[in-house]
């Protein structure tokens, strides 16, 4: 405890916090998806929030992609891309921070892993714990 | 492990039992006071109350040594919890992890919207009367328990993750370092008395909180279901002096 209570002490002396808004200039990604395999695609809603797009997932060489084009988003802080098992994502693969609110944006799933059960793409504000919006693919 | 943990638990009741009858020869009765206290600092904050037994020791009854009570609620917004078990953080559980270094990856996230937890605990503690009508002194939560809601958390592991349930840890026990179990509030305190009666705290006050999840969602290096939160914050209180 004497330990943790210096950290502390420390820490509140000199951390601070920053707003991680999401980049908004419109971006445009060069993934080819001619050169990949369409798995599953549907329609980005907005929970809440204002979200509009196409989620697709590829597969590609020895990778799988999801494809967010056209995309368009509500700005907001610590965005992040997540491939969910269900709308709770109770079980995600993180895709990383939201690139940009707008644009074609593409984002490599990590590790490649059996994508059969994911069948949610999610707009998630992680810092805040707030969806955005989903698109369930299919 | 179960036998240092047995040895540190008879230790604290030994503590709490004979406390009492240690400080009892001396001469002067307890004083009894109530504490009511509010901390606060980015997104979180605490409602405090306290019943505390408090001895004067020494030729100039200077040193205060006392027990009590207290209830801790805690309130936070978007907190990150980490790793709790000191096994896993710093890969043993005895004293001596007071002296070793975090190992960072063991120790994952888990983000908590809404943290709200009660604990009621005994607690230790120990002042020193600057003056008539200044002390300072600093006390912690020895042992007792915790409520509160279940909530949904985020554990975060790198690119992977779950929203699950958990709930506050329902037993707290100071131990040593990251030893300790479930959710134990502490203060470094100054005091200034208005009068026979009334006394105005300020204090620098750190509170863990635990929550364990309904289920072990870290797996590595074993399986865990406890993650703890370390915040720190500024505190004021007003002390009833009932005797």
């Amino acid at each position: 405890m004497k330990k943790n209570i210096i950290l502390l002490f420390i820490t509140a002396m000199i951390s601070c916090k920053e707003d991680d808004a999401t980049p908004t200039a419109p971006i445009n990604d060069s993934f080819d998806p001619t050169t990949a395999t369409l798995l599953k695609s549907g329609s980005l809603a907005g929970i809440g929030h204002t979200v509009s797009g196409t989620a697709s997932l590829y597969e590609g060489t020895a990778k799988k992609i999801i494809l967010l084009d056209p995309f368009n988003s509500q700005n907001g802080p610590d965005l992040k891309v997540y491939l969910s098992k269900d709308i709770n994502a109770s079980s995600y693969i993180s895709l990383g921070a939201l690139k940009s609110t707008m644009g074609k944006q593409s984002y490599e799933v990590p590790g490649n892993p059996d994508v059969t059960d994911y069948n949610y793409v999610m707009i998630w504000c992680e810092q805040f714990t707030v969806v955005f919006g989903r698109a369930e693919i299919k | 492990m179960k036998c240092i943990l047995m040895v540190r638990i008879k230790s604290l009741i030994f503590i709490s039992l004979f406390l009492p009858i240690l400080v009892s020869a001396q001469k002067s009765l307890p004083t009894k006071s109530f504490d009511l206290g509010v901390g606060g600092a980015s997104n979180q904050g605490t409602l405090s109350a306290a019943y505390i037994y408090d001895w004067s020791l020494g030729k100039k009854e200077k040193i205060i040594v006392g027990i009590g009570g207290r209830v801790t609620s805690y309130i936070g917004a978007n907190q990150y919890y980490s790793t709790a078990p000191a096994k896993l953080t710093s890969g043993s559980t005895g004293p001596a992890v007071f002296f070793k270094e975090n190992i960072i990856a063991n120790i994952d996230t888990f983000l908590i919207a809404k943290p709200r937890v009660v604990a009621m605990n005994a607690m230790i503690n120990l002042g020193y009367k600057v003056t008539q009508k200044i002390s300072v002194g600093f006390n912690i939560d020895a042992i007792g328990f915790s409520v509160g809601y279940k909530t949904r958390g985020n554990y975060i592991n790198g690119s992977q993750g779950q929203n699950v349930e958990a709930k506050p840890t329902v037993f707290n026990l100071l131990l040593v370092s990251d030893n300790d179990l479930g959710s134990l509030n502490s203060e470094f305190y100054g005091k200034y008395k208005l009068n026979e009666t009334i006394s105005l705290k300020a204090a620098f006050q750190f509170i863990f909180t635990e929550y364990t999840t309904e289920i072990p969602v870290q797996q590595f290096p074993e399986p865990n279901d406890r993650f703890r939160n370390k915040s720190s914050m500024f505190s004021a209180a007003v002390s009833f002096q009932l005797n």
